[in-house]
């Protein structure tokens, strides 16, 4: 009511109008002052938008692996193909420094046999490169015949080889252009049976078979023992428990990705012959009409023309893509575990701090209960209870970092209880809810904002050491911690995958701790300056 | 006075706090007596002062009479309803009509409300319980807050300023707005003027005063300057250790205090003349004023009364009428009629605590 109304407008005597400054306002002044703040509040809201607009930057798909792509070092400047070639010839080259072709100085040969010992593959393969490039422009080495032919090949294929994205599938059914994502089951069944020429019958069968195999695949993958007559009979109560429409949904997601192969296929000729006719021009998009009905609109690439600009993983994704939507899941788990424990730690908090006595002490005494639990160990467990699912997560942080909250709020609660505004609001009949909501919490607001700025880096870190040790998103879903726990093991060979995704992390926590700094200046000027 | 209309009675009215033990189940191990037994009346249309040194139960008298603590024992009745033990409809019914002015403006005033919001946060919540004549649109609340504002003087500009942009006559004013809101029969005003400085303070008293005569509230209005008290009140209450000393009209208090207690507070006060200041005879307590958390069935002034019989240290001396509607608790006075008698029978909570420790007496 009162809220939502347009503020009156006061006029003094001279027509001036008077506008009060309320105490939010002028910390909003101050913080303006600080700069660092300002700086770290800008970059969070840059990460923020760029996690935000994830689908719509022009990124290559953050689950798109390609094989021949892997671990590709960052480049501005070349090409995929251009790292894979490289890649290929450091290991020629090196191979050929093993069998004596490619001569170096004696000193290199020994540096070289030093750094192999202490497994410094990175220098070695830079400096066969080096030198070898070298003497093959000097004319002092050549490669032989079956190199020379590996590389040909590879030339050819950069070349050549083209990545089909398939935009949208549609078919003219029943006189009507459909998209066949649109479509019904039964209609996709249709279509599908008389693409491939089968009875329906059969291949309602054959669809139902495959999605049970599916289920029982996923079920050994949880429970490895799990095996014989356990795994039919789980199958079937996991079958039973999709029910009819799930199934169908299930099949109707592998019908569309059969007729997209299907679509693929049939317009692979139609491109390749566009290709050879040279009448292509990369990246091209249009529309196929197919010969079985379908109409495909699709995206011709050059696979090998991508550019890696943060290099690519284990396999073949890219690392850019992959740190942007693992941002994503990384300032959610941020931003959702702080809201709902701020939610849970202002209900307990207040309730305990206002209605003091045994209401408190029980509610405190439970909060102390749950402190002196392992925190990480609840998560851990919950997460290995309730399975390893972001939503989960979200809820296991939750679950064990209001303690914390609830404490503050209820001292914050419990000074200003004894404030003689609250007692002027008692004394005006005000009920609880109307002192705690009206009173209490408009101002213990500043320093919950400022405490949840500051948790908000700790709860990044917490889901990154989960997801770290394997415990956090599953892939193909990426999130800053789980980069950096992939990129462990090959931490020597591939130092950028560790120091990307840990740079980025870094700059966005240092950010968010700036700002909450800033902003408990500006809430609370009097604490600034003091330890 | 005489033929004055009762609007408050407060009847032997207790506030003891529970002293808390330390350990796990917090036992109570015994009782701060902030009051201990008071009655008295309010008359319809008058300043009642009362005065007392610091500790001596004036803020908690207030206090209890609005609500703000559940009394242990005794009735406030107002419009013939026990407020104690009155359901919460009925509290809130009655409330309406009893409104608070605080003692630090700084404190009382909510630094995220603007003005507006604070004047009309009494008339909000009544609205939305219809508990007022009719029920208020946000236009006709807008008016009344404009009405009020001019009634305390503040410039009504200011309606979306915020506390901290006011000083603090001005937000003492805020405050008087706040309680005039709901047009109270009675306003309790705990120490409105002492975080004031001088010039400020007779600024309010006159507005006080204008507003009881301009609309006929009931003050009942504490403070510890005598001079302020003197200025302001009809009649005063003394008070020491949770006890009334002495009540009296205004002048009668002042040109002949009864009470040894009232003698000497009032010698302690400076005259505000250099010759006569001079030859002040100031009567020196000896000691302090001693915890209130010791049951006590002597005068509760006895330790440090100049005049003190062995009478005093046997039972607590009742109210003695001396006239003219001089109440004294003294028994210097014992010649004259009992206005009251002292009742001195413990609290529930201390024969409790006094069964216990009988018992481990015995043990």
């Amino acid at each position: 009511m009162a809220l939502f109304r347009k503020k009156e407008i006061a006029t003094n005597e001279f027509n001036q109008v008077i506008v009060g400054t309320s105490l939010t306002k002028e910390a909003w002044k101050r913080l303006k002052k600080n700069k660092l703040a300002v700086v770290g509040g800008v970059i969070v809201i840059i990460y923020t938008l760029i996690a935000l607009c994830a689908s719509l930057l022009p990124i290559y798909p953050y689950d798109e692996a390609i094989t021949v792509h892997r671990n590709l070092r960052p480049s501005l400047t070349k090409t995929a193909g251009d790292l894979m070639l490289e890649q290929e010839m450091k290991n020629l080259f090196f191979q050929a420094w093993r069998q004596g072709r490619l001569e170096l100085s004696d000193e290199e040969d020994a540096q070289i046999e030093a750094w192999v010992m202490e497994s410094k593959t990175n220098q070695v393969w830079d400096l066969v490169y080096a030198r070898g490039m070298e003497a093959l422009e000097a004319g002092s080495f050549e490669w032989n015949s079956s190199e020379q032919s590996r590389i040909d090949r590879m030339l050819n294929n950069i070349e050549t080889e083209t990545q089909i994205t398939i935009d949208k599938v549609s078919v003219v059914y029943e006189g009507k252009t459909m998209n066949i994502e649109d479509m019904s089951y039964e209609e996709l069944r249709g279509l599908y049976a008389s693409l491939l020429g089968v009875d329906e019958n059969t291949l309602e069968e054959s669809l139902v078979n495959e999605v049970r195999s599916a289920v029982s695949n996923e079920l050994r993958s949880k429970d490895s023992t799990l095996s014989g007559e356990d795994l039919d009979s789980s199958v079937e109560m996991e079958m039973d428990a999709l029910g009819e429409d799930g199934i169908h949904d299930r099949a109707s997601t592998n019908i569309i990705g059969y007729i997209e192969q299907i679509a693929q296929r049939s317009a692979n000729s139609d491109i390749q012959a566009m290709i050879d006719s040279g009448s292509m021009t990369f990246p091209y998009e249009g529309t196929f009409d197919l010969s079985n009905g379908l109409h495909v609109e699709l995206e011709v690439t050059k696979m090998h023309e991508r550019r890696y600009i943060f290099g690519t993983d284990y396999l073949g994704r890219d690392l850019l893509s992959r740190i942007i939507y693992g941002s994503q899941v990384s300032i959610a788990v941020g931003i959702v575990g702080t809201v709902t424990s701020i939610f849970i730690g202002i209900l307990v908090g207040s309730l305990a701090g206002y209605l003091g006595g045994k209401v408190d002490y029980y509610l405190m005494r439970f909060v102390d209960i749950m402190y002196g639990l392992p925190y990480m160990l609840l998560v851990i467990i919950c997460m290995a209870i309730f399975g390893r699912q972001i939503v989960n997560l979200f809820f296991a942080l939750a679950l064990v970092s209001w303690l914390t909250i609830a404490r503050m709020v209820r001292g914050q609660i419990m000074s200003l209880k004894n404030q003689e505004y609250v007692e002027a609001a008692r004394s005006m009949g005000a009920g609880t809810m109307h002192i705690i909501f009206k009173h209490m919490i408009p101002n213990s607001l500043s320093i919950i904002i400022v405490y949840s700025t500051i948790r908000i880096p700790a709860f990044i870190m917490q889901e990154s050491f989960l997801s770290f040790l394997g415990l956090g998103v599953q892939a193909p879903y990426a999130s800053w911690g789980s980069l950096i726990g992939d990129a462990v093991s090959s931490m020597a060979l591939y130092p950028y995958k560790l120091i990307i995704p840990s740079i980025v992390m870094v700059i966005f926590l240092f950010s968010m701790n700036f700002l909450g700094d800033g902003l408990r200046d500006a809430f609370d000027p009097q604490t600034k300056n003091q330890l | 006075m005489e033929n004055k209309e009762v609007i408050l009675s407060v009847k032997n009215l207790r506030q003891h706090f529970p002293i808390d033990g330390g350990g796990l189940f917090k036992k109570t191990i015994g009782y701060i007596r902030a009051v201990d037994g008071i009655s008295f009346d309010v008359y319809k249309g008058e300043t009642v002062g009362i005065v007392g040194e610091s500790g001596c139960g004036k803020s908690t008298t207030v206090r209890s009479i609005a609500q703000l603590y559940k009394p242990t024992t005794g009735q406030v009745i107002f419009h013939g309803v026990d407020l104690c033990t009155a359901d919460k409809d009925t509290l809130l019914k009655e409330r309406r009509n009893i409104q608070m002015i605080f003692q630090d403006p700084y404190a009382s005033l909510d630094p995220r409300m603007t003005v507006r919001n604070i004047i009309l946060e009494p008339l909000r919540i009544y609205n939305k319980r219809n508990l007022l004549d009719k029920n208020y649109t946000e236009e006709e609340l807008d008016e009344k807050v404009k009405d009020l504002m001019e009634k305390v003087g503040i410039n009504k500009a200011f309606v979306n300023r915020y506390p901290h942009e006011f000083s603090g006559g001005q937000r003492q004013r805020i405050g008087i707005a706040r309680a005039l809101a709901l047009n109270p029969e009675i306003i309790l005003a705990d120490e409105p003027v002492s975080a004031l400085d001088v010039s400020i303070q007779a600024q309010i008293l006159n507005l006080i005063s204008d507003i009881q005569k301009e609309m006929g509230v009931t003050f009942i209005f504490i403070a510890h300057d005598l001079g302020v008290i003197q200025h302001i009140s009809h009649r005063v209450i003394v008070m020491y250790l949770g006890k009334i000393m002495e009540i009296s009209s205004s002048d009668e208090l002042y040109s002949n205090p009864l009470h040894p207690y009232t003698q000497a507070l009032l010698s302690a006060a400076p005259i505000p003349d250099p010759k006569l200041e001079r030859t002040r005879q100031r009567i020196v307590l000896e000691g302090d004023v001693p915890s209130p958390d010791k049951e006590r069935h002597c005068c509760y002034f006895y330790d440090r009364c100049s005049k003190r019989m062995d009478k005093c240290a046997c039972a607590v001396p009742p109210m003695f009428d001396c006239g003219n509607n001089h109440h004294v608790a003294c028994f210097l006075y014992d010649d004259k009629p009992v206005a009251e008698p002292a009742d001195d029978t413990p609290t529930e909570g201390e024969l409790k605590l006094r069964k216990k420790t009988e018992n481990k007496a015995e043990n």
